[in-house]
């Protein structure tokens, strides 16, 4: 079903919305991302998707951005997880089950894991979450990121293909500790839906703070089994342009490799 | 009718406001106190049912991986009793608690329409030796309680 939507998407603008509601703060710059990478965006606030409750299946891309989604109130992404879920749940459903990409940053990771699209959007119920980190600090740095390909040596996830096998990005979150019983996270890795890992800038195992949070196996980012809905604390928004980088690193001389990430996904359905 | 719905870490996972407030406590001097369990407590006043209180709890204020829930019901707060050992921090009367008017909002969204006061508490829960009313009241001002805007309450 993924690869004939996007057949029938091949002519057309790629429509992007991003969610956005009270204590949304990374919305900016995740339009200009999508915007680089020849997308048509719109931010749109919870409510006014709520009054209109068909409205995003008019949308090619979901992004759920990072922030404070109510001052992370109760626990982080907790109320903007429940009221997407009870007010626009089936579509949200379909939408993730149709194939389209969904991306889910940092705030919005929390968000999917929170409404369980994310390990397992059929299911559509929680089953793992993403709790404080081990060192109960907001933790803001660099880190190093092992792309996982054990799919026939690719990624699973549509929105990280051709990544070189270690990336940075930046993280800045309190609440990126990724939990789930041993059956789920056996689950998660025997279908090979880990997509990023916290190590070291070889691509070896680390520790704190290189893992900023201890998530179990080093989890920084998953998919689920088809590939086309990505969860992940760390903010490739954050690198568009390698002048972003520290050591001004990148690709075609210009570009962060946080950029290829969108681009992944707006070429999969051209 | 008022409910007080406590939400703790779940065994086997790790506590980090409580392991934080050992080492804090430490900090101000008191070196006998040998864990700590952080609870954050939300009590909701107002014409909602224990089934709905439930629900609440469940979808709402508890992670259902890493936390369980505890409910408490009372017909006034004159019926509650504190846990020995432990200290409650709550806003004093008339301080805005913000985190409050949020879960207002997502007790509505979660479809219960009632008019409801919500306040939110942290309740620390003290283990160690010679605990006692001195060294409590000292944990709670010179650490737990901001004493200009939050009361705290030890039994």
């Amino acid at each position: 079903m993924a690869k004939n939507f996007a057949m029938v998407n091949k002519m057309k603008k790629i429509k992007v919305i991003i969610i956005r509601t009270a204590g949304t703060n990374c919305d900016y710059e995740l339009k200009s991302a999508f915007e680089l990478c020849g997308a048509t965006v719109d931010r749109v606030h919870i409510n006014e998707l709520i009054s209109s409750k068909n409205k995003i299946l008019s949308y090619d891309v979901l992004a759920v951005p990072g922030g404070f989604s109510y001052g992370d109130d109760i626990a982080s992404g907790k109320i903007l997880s429940n009221e997407i879920k009870y007010k626009l749940g089936d579509n949200v459903k379909k939408f993730a089950l149709s194939g389209k990409p969904i991306i889910g940053i940092c705030n919005g990771f929390q968000i999917l894991v929170k409404m369980g699209l994310l390990p397992k959007p059929e299911n559509f119920e929680q089953i793992s979450t993403l709790s404080y980190n081990d060192s109960n600090k907001f933790e803001c740095r660099w880190v190093h990121l092992k792309t996982e390909k054990k799919n026939n040596d690719r990624t699973l996830c549509l929105w990280t293909r051709d990544l070189p096998d270690v990336i940075s990005l930046p993280v800045a979150h309190g609440e990126g500790k990724f939990v789930a019983d041993k059956k789920i996270l056996d689950d998660i890795e025997k279908n090979n839906q880990v997509v990023f890992r916290y190590c070291d800038k070889n691509g070896k195992d680390t520790v704190y703070p290189q893992d900023p949070n201890g998530s179990l196996n080093a989890i920084a980012g998953v998919c689920n089994k088809k590939g086309n809905v990505f969860g992940l604390m760390p903010h490739p928004e954050r690198y568009i342009y390698a002048l972003q980088h520290p050591s001004r690193e990148g690709y075609d001389g210009v570009y962060g490799w946080g950029k290829k990430i969108f681009q992944n996904a707006i070429d999969y359905l051209k | 009718m008022i409910f007080e719905i406590e939400i703790k870490t779940k065994k086997g996972f790790v506590d980090p406001q409580g392991l934080h407030t050992v080492s804090d406590i430490a900090g101000i001097g008191i070196k006998d106190i040998s864990s700590v369990d952080y609870v954050a407590v939300y009590r909701i006043n107002g014409n909602i049912t224990g089934k709905q209180a439930d629900v609440v709890a469940k979808e709402l204020l508890s992670d259902k991986i890493t936390e369980d829930y505890t409910i408490k019901q009372y017909n006034s707060l004159d019926d509650k009793k504190l846990d020995k050992n432990s200290i409650e921090v709550w806003y004093k009367h008339g301080v805005t608690d913000t985190v409050s008017e949020s879960v207002v909002k997502a007790i509505k969204d979660l479809g219960i329409k009632e008019d409801l006061v919500v306040k939110t508490g942290k309740k620390y829960c003290l283990k160690g030796k010679n605990i006692d009313d001195k060294k409590l009241k000292k944990i709670a001002t010179g650490l737990l309680a901001n004493t200009l805007i939050q009361e705290y309450l030890i039994k």
